[in-house]
């Protein structure tokens, strides 16, 4: 009992005035202007894909993007909510993203069911792969730099969240620069990448995030 | 809570009392000593005092506070059973060669009996159920509502207690 006063004297001695953390609908504002800037620069620097008047006739595309959009926007909003020990009490918003990506994944399905006869695969493969992860490493550097700050209390799914925000932000990049129509390779070298390192960051969060 | 954010150092020291005092019973049901409790709740308070800037003021206290408590005891007991089990294994070797020794050595259980009374509750229940009912740990486990590998890690600190004791 002792110790546990003097620790508690030794506290509040040490206790400054402190400004109290940003609403989390406010942080994930910030980090999803941050995104949106660092995917409109991405997109001055390497170029739209030539097709992309054509492209926004076609709905599916329209869909896909969307709904990726909406992974991005629901795993910001998540990511930030995981940020704080009780995740600001918001437990269920916490929950967003398995709607966007139920969603999107439905999105996927209709949209492969719809490739037919199907696109021509590309020549490249992992190449791919690789330029999403390029593109989305400093948006997950920067994710996990500012969620260091706060603390969670679900490091795990924390990171796991993050990396998706960020390895959406990359794949969006992807999908709007680079001329591809087969549904199979986006879901072969951009999507299932992109949740392989959403698993990934469950291990990486736990590592980074620890407070 | 908001005047200790504005840096009123009473306010602060009065809401961590009061925090300390709203968690030791959380503790104490889910640890088995003391000095974990102890332990536990100082950094608990730490970690309160690091992530106070995550608070606003705004909404309930109790579920920020218990957040965090619930994140520091899963860690301490992940780190604390991790760090049993890698000893329970090497105990299921001295479990067995235990019994020898002591016949080896002719002290029987009655003859320490007084010595096994002065250790903690629960490590003299299991060394009189091991020992002088002659339970196995699984069956002292299973009677206790513990788990084989605390068994026979309190029996392996109840030993190292005791033979202190006897070699001085």
């Amino acid at each position: 009992m002792e110790n546990i006063d003097d620790l508690i004297n030794q506290l509040a001695q040490d206790a400054k005035a402190v400004k109290p953390a940003p609403h989390p609908y406010m942080l994930s504002l910030k980090w999803m202007g941050a995104a949106a800037a660092y995917l409109m620069l991405s997109l001055v620097f390497s170029g739209l894909r030539p097709d992309i008047a054509l492209k926004l006739h076609q709905p599916w595309f329209v869909i896909e993007i969307a709904t990726l959009g909406g992974v991005f926007v629901a795993t910001s909003l998540s990511a930030a909510l995981l940020s704080f020990p009780d995740m600001h009490q918001m437990r269920r918003l916490v929950f967003a993203p398995v709607v966007s990506f139920v969603l999107f994944v439905l999105v996927i399905i209709l949209a492969w069911q719809a490739d037919s006869p199907p696109a021509p695969l590309p020549v490249h493969s992992f190449e791919c792969t690789i330029s999403i992860t390029l593109a989305a490493l400093l948006p997950a550097v920067w994710t996990f730099y500012a969620m260091r700050k706060f603390a969670s209390t679900h490091t795990h799914w924390a990171g796991s969240i993050a990396l998706l925000s960020a390895f959406s932000v990359g794949a969006l990049w992807l999908r709007l620069h680079e001329v591809n129509d087969s549904i199979r390779h986006v879901v072969e070298w951009h999507y299932l990448p992109m949740i392989a390192c959403g698993l990934a960051g469950l291990w990486l969060g736990k590592k980074i995030l620890k407070w | 809570m908001r005047q200790s954010l504005a840096g009123d150092q009473r306010a602060y020291a009065e809401l961590l009392r009061e925090t300390s005092r709203m968690l030791r019973p959380f503790l104490t049901r889910r640890l088995s000593f003391e000095s974990e409790v102890e332990d536990l709740l100082q950094e608990i308070l730490i970690s309160i005092h690091k992530a106070r800037h995550t608070y606003d003021g705004n909404r309930p206290y109790k579920p920020w506070v218990y957040a965090i408590a619930k994140f520091r005891l899963q860690d301490y007991l992940r780190a604390h059973y991790a760090d049993h089990l890698r000893h329970a294994v090497e105990l299921s070797e001295l479990e067995e060669s235990l019994p020898e020794h002591v016949t080896e050595t002719a002290i029987s259980y009655e003859s320490i009996s007084g010595e096994v009374k002065k250790l903690p509750e629960k490590q003299a229940t299991i060394l009189q159920l091991m020992h002088q009912e002659g339970y196995t740990a699984k069956e002292v486990a299973e009677k206790m509502g513990m788990n084989e590998s605390a068994v026979k890690v309190a029996a392996h600190r109840a030993y190292k207690i005791l033979r202190s004791k006897l070699e001085r």
